[in-house]
């Protein structure tokens, strides 16, 4: 109790000084946005590259300096969890995170390791690449281009590269079975993932790299087919008709050439996945066999001799770049940009291209636009540009997780960095396969995730802090004991609920106006759950399970979600 | 202030639901026919039947000679079937399969067969999203989530997927997944006590204290809000208050029981859609379908799934509705798969991929007893006129998009919004 009352005073005065939930009526306007407080911005920026909270320190310091924004965002680019920020955006696309092995891991002799591991490491292959991308600096071509591809001994084991003796974690590996290496496009996982049926000769795969890569999607162009043309492949050869009909040529002129470069991971044993993992270059050519020798290799017109050349002039297509800038700008902003938002997307894009396809830099770019910053657009863009964001369920947990020192897991992995159990599906997360899109409208699924994990958080919390031979740092409970009640030290219950909040949500509670200088009006969230802590502990008389109901409320907090 | 009206239009709307089924007198059928209009005036509800690898589609488009026994050129059918018929219903019936006459000769007048869907596709992933989407496009909602979103009622649960697929496209707040038990455990807390560091439960009072708190928190917060930010709390707001009526229904609703098969799956949505939580369900047909190395399982496959049928079409029709006397008033049953067969077996005796299929649509303002569409001898699909189900070369191919877009406008959802221009299947419903 004693420590309480010493911390009452200076705190107090602290929580009166701010009332950041309250509207910003000095908030800075640029270009007609009004932005965030300084404060908000800077819990925004944490949570969107680092997928949680930023410290109380750093929190305190921005709203004293708030120009010191920028160095914030140099900072957090380098966060050791950017890079898997990254990785979760990228992962809408390229979609591997299915928790899918493709084929028996006995046969790689990892009989003994869980085949959700497995997965795990198989569905991040293209991901593993992506992080070393960004954390090396390199250019974002080299995700199409490198000569080697990213595993760790899992993955070496499964596709049987060649892995670098003495190391462990995700390293630059090979494949050994004669393939060119074209990052991505030479991926064992991408293509067990994303399977060619026989008829259709490989362009179900050159789609996919368009729709990735160039954020053109040839299945969502607008087609109309007449009913002549209709039967006229249904009854005919497919691939002779797709040839000489105008209608298909107008997507199938550049993607069948296209499909042309993927035919050494063609399968020779009709129905058996595992073919699909080997290479074999003597089926490079095997087009002219199943195309026709018209349908050679190019990209775009391009004529070229191999994925390699392909890949090269994949890259440098200025849609490459402007793909991925707006792959990371639609993750980061949490939209779907169009043409409405162009002139928002070009400065992101030069900042892309001069840099050497430096994702931080379209990253840096994003984050300190106006747009990005805003907390309210009076003009036409206030439709389409967010200005209160949902977290995802990855950042939910993490968030938890640095607050409470609490895992959520099951088997050892974290429930909702993967679906696991289906959790981060259910809380507006997607699983690679059905569901593709975030979903960021509030669901009844996100409720029940965020109550569950913040009750299972609150108690491991509430047994940590209220432990009479605890001796490290309390987590939150910091100025109340088991023996402390609203009747025998209301100020402490005072003082820990406001407390409670800023650490929670990063922002004091909005406090009532008054008149009286002299005395700090409480915020009414403080009496109602002071009634609930009683009414909780009218049960049993248990402190614990009082504060672990109390402590779970403020873990639900609704701006614990947006941001 | 909105939350208010929020709760005021549920309500009103409830009332009137709930007095739609008053006075409705006649004879079975024309006591469904009365209730199917009754439902139209509240929410029908759809409940999915979906076969993940693509079914064969000879057992809803059976290809025998007069005889009935032989096949006809061009079709291999499985060895040991023979036509069954009812009405003006036909499939493919045998000792394997014996639940597919029993089913049809009970709830034939209440069912209607769809033949030579086109998919569009040969391949799982498309094909999916052609059947539940009309499009090819991963970003589109499926017709269970657009109907579920776009209620007359307000719904805790607008979309509950048991198992199969979902496309919740933009709508995903409308889909709760339910598979394997999580979304049950969730509800009742009980997921905290498997989780690596266990936590205990609170006991429901103190629960719905706790929700409470939160509730009024969201609130004090959407109210310095404008906006789309006051529209997301405000979403959130309504969620809150969809999980807290579940909590407190999960009994009535029986949602702590377990749902493993597809039966119990299929019951449990017809008592959430019984206690108006639910508007569309999806349920996988148990099942390997995707048979590249043989058919033999197909008809034991089928047998269990028609017994699932007769029993859910049995329980419609003696379990109370929410707008009408019976359930059977208001729901939909769509059977349905991502792909067909290939007419001839392959050298496994086994059947590939094929872009035609067949349907089953039965329930709530269905016109049964009706075969629409065709194939040829070769299962290629034929033209038909949409208005009438017939077979006409001067009609159209049946494709999904048409069936879907006459679901959305079956379940009072302007199909035009979502698909524009696609033609609607006129005589699929009364």
């Amino acid at each position: 109790m004693f420590r309480t009352t010493l911390a009452v005073v200076g705190l107090l005065s602290t929580l009166a000084s701010c009332n950041s939930d309250a509207p910003n009526l000095n908030a800075p306007v640029v270009d007609g946005i009004e932005l965030q407080s300084s404060r908000k911005q800077l819990i925004r920026l944490a949570i969107d590259l680092t997928g949680a909270h930023p410290s109380k320190q750093d929190l305190d310091f921005i709203e004293q300096y708030p120009q010191a924004y920028d160095d914030y965002v140099d900072k957090y680019l380098q966060h050791p969890r950017f890079s898997e920020r990254m990785s979760e955006i990228w992962n809408r696309s390229i979609r591997t995170r299915t928790g899918e092995t493709f084929f028996d891991r006995t046969e790689a002799d990892l009989g003994m390791v869980p085949e959700e591991v497995v997965a795990d490491s198989i569905g991040d292959e293209p991901l593993a690449l992506l992080r070393h991308v960004i954390e090396n600096d390199l250019p974002f071509s080299e995700m199409v281009t490198a000569d080697y591809t990213m595993a760790d001994p899992i993955v070496a084991a499964m596709w049987n590269l060649e892995y670098p003796e003495g190391k462990t974690g995700w390293q630059p590996s090979f494949y050994t079975d004669g393939r060119p290496h074209a990052g991505v496009m030479t991926s064992t996982t991408m293509w067990s993932r994303y399977p060619s049926a026989g008829v259709n000769s490989n362009r179900h795969r050159a789609n996919t790299i368009s729709r990735i890569f160039l954020c053109d999607d040839y299945l969502s162009r607008p087609v109309s087919f007449s009913r002549t043309q209709i039967d006229t492949l249904t009854s005919g050869d497919p691939e002779e008709v797709i040839q000489t009909t105008q209608a298909c040529q107008s997507c199938h002129s550049t993607l069948d050439p296209f499909a042309s470069h993927f035919f050494g991971f063609w399968w020779e044993i009709d129905g058996d996945l595992s073919e699909q993992t080997l290479y074999r270059p003597e089926d490079e050519q095997f087009w002219r066999e199943q195309m026709g020798d018209h349908v050679s290799p190019a990209f775009y017109g391009i004529p070229t001799q191999g994925i390699d050349e392909m890949a090269q002039h994949l890259a440098e297509d200025p849609r490459f770049a402007s793909c991925a800038v707006r792959t990371v700008f639609d993750g980061l902003t949490q939209r779907n940009a169009s043409d409405l938002d162009r002139v928002e997307l070009t400065p992101h894009i030069e900042a892309f291209v001069e840099s050497n396809q430096n994702v931080r830099e379209a990253v840096r770019s994003i984050v300190i636009s106006p747009e990005y910053r805003a907390a309210h657009i009076e003009d036409e863009r206030g439709d389409r540009i967010p200005v209160l964001k949902s977290v995802t369920p990855a950042q939910l947990e993490t968030i938890i997780l640095e607050k409470t020192g609490y895992r959520w897991s099951f088997d050892g992995r974290p429930a909702l960095q993967r679906n696991i159990q289906g959790l981060a599906v259910l809380a507006g997360g997607t699983d690679g396969r059905f569901v593709n899109a975030p979903n960021y409208d509030p669901s009844i699924g996100l409720v029940f995730v965020q109550e569950r994990l913040a009750q299972a958080a609150a108690w491991h919390v509430v047994r940590h802090d209220l432990a009479d031979d605890r001796e490290e740092d309390a987590i939150l409970l910091r100025y109340v004991t088991r023996l402390d009640t609203p009747e025998n030290n209301r100020e402490a219950f005072v003082v820990q609920l406001e407390q409670l909040y800023v650490d929670v949500i990063g922002v004091p509670l909005d406090r009532p106006e008054s008149d009286d200088e002299e005395s700090i009006p409480e915020a009414p969230e403080v009496a109602e759950l002071i009634a609930l802590w009683k009414r909780l502990y009218s049960v049993d008389a248990n402190p614990e399970r009082a504060w672990a109901g109390v402590t779970s409320v403020v873990l639900r907090d609704p701006m614990l979600l947006f941001y | 202030m909105k939350r208010s009206l929020h709760l005021t239009r549920r309500d009103l709307i409830r009332a009137a639901a709930a007095t739609a089924g008053v006075g409705l007198l006649g004879s079975m059928d024309a006591v469904m026919n009365q209730q199917a209009r009754a439902a139209a005036q509240g929410d029908r509800k759809f409940l999915f039947f979906f076969a993940g690898g693509g079914w064969d589609a000879t057992p809803l488009d059976p290809k025998f000679d007069t005889d009935g026994v032989s096949p006809l050129d061009g079709t291999d059918m499985d060895p040991g079937t023979v036509l069954g018929r009812t009405g003006n219903l036909s499939w493919s019936s045998g000792p394997d399969r014996l639940n597919m006459d029993v089913y049809f000769s009970r709830w034939g007048a209440r069912t209607s067969i769809l033949r030579g869907v086109n998919v569009h596709s040969a391949g799982h992933e498309s094909a999916t999203q052609w059947m539940m989407t009309g499009t090819s496009a991963s970003s589109r909602a499926d017709w269970p989530t657009i109907l579920a979103s776009h209620g007359m009622l307000e719904y805790p649960m607008p979309h509950l997927v048991f198992s199969g697929p979902a496309f919740p496209g933009p709508l995903g707040a409308a889909v709760v997944r339910g598979g394997g038990g999580t979304l049950l455990r969730l509800i009742d807390g009980s997921l905290n006590t498997a989780v690596d560091n266990p936590a205990p439960l609170f006991d429901p009072p103190s629960d719905a204290m706790m929700d409470a708190q939160v509730y009024n928190r969201a609130g004090r917060i959407a109210a310095r809000l404008d906006g789309q930010a006051l529209n997301r709390m405000d979403d959130y707001m309504a969620s809150l208050e969809k999980s807290m009526e579940l909590e407190g229904r999960r009994f009535e609703a029986g949602l702590g029981q377990a749902s493993r098969t597809a039966l119990a799956q299929a019951e449990m949505a017809l008592e959430v859609m019984r206690l108006g939580l639910t508007r569309c369900a999806m349920i996988r047909i148990p099942g390997g379908w995707d048979t590249h190395g043989g058919n033999q399982n197909v008809g034991n496959q089928l047998d269990a799934f028609f017994g699932i049928l007769d029993t859910i079409q049995e329980k419609l029709h003696t379990t109370p509705g929410l707008a009408t006397s019976r359930l059977a008033g208001e729901v939909v049953i769509v059977c349905t798969s991502e792909l067909g067969r290939t007419p001839r077996f392959n050298g496994s005796q086994g059947r590939d991929h094929w872009p035609y299929t067949s349907m089953l649509v039965a329930g709530s303002g269905i016109r049964g007893n009706q075969v629409i569409g065709g194939t040829d001898n070769g299962l290629i699909s034929l033209e038909s006129d949409f208005s009438t189900g017939q077979l006409s070369s001067t009609g159209d191919i049946l494709g999904t998009e048409n069936i879907g877009v006459t679901l959305l406008k079956h379940g009072n959802v302007d199909p035009e919004r979502w698909l524009p221009g696609v033609q609607t299947v006129p005589a699929l419903v009364q």
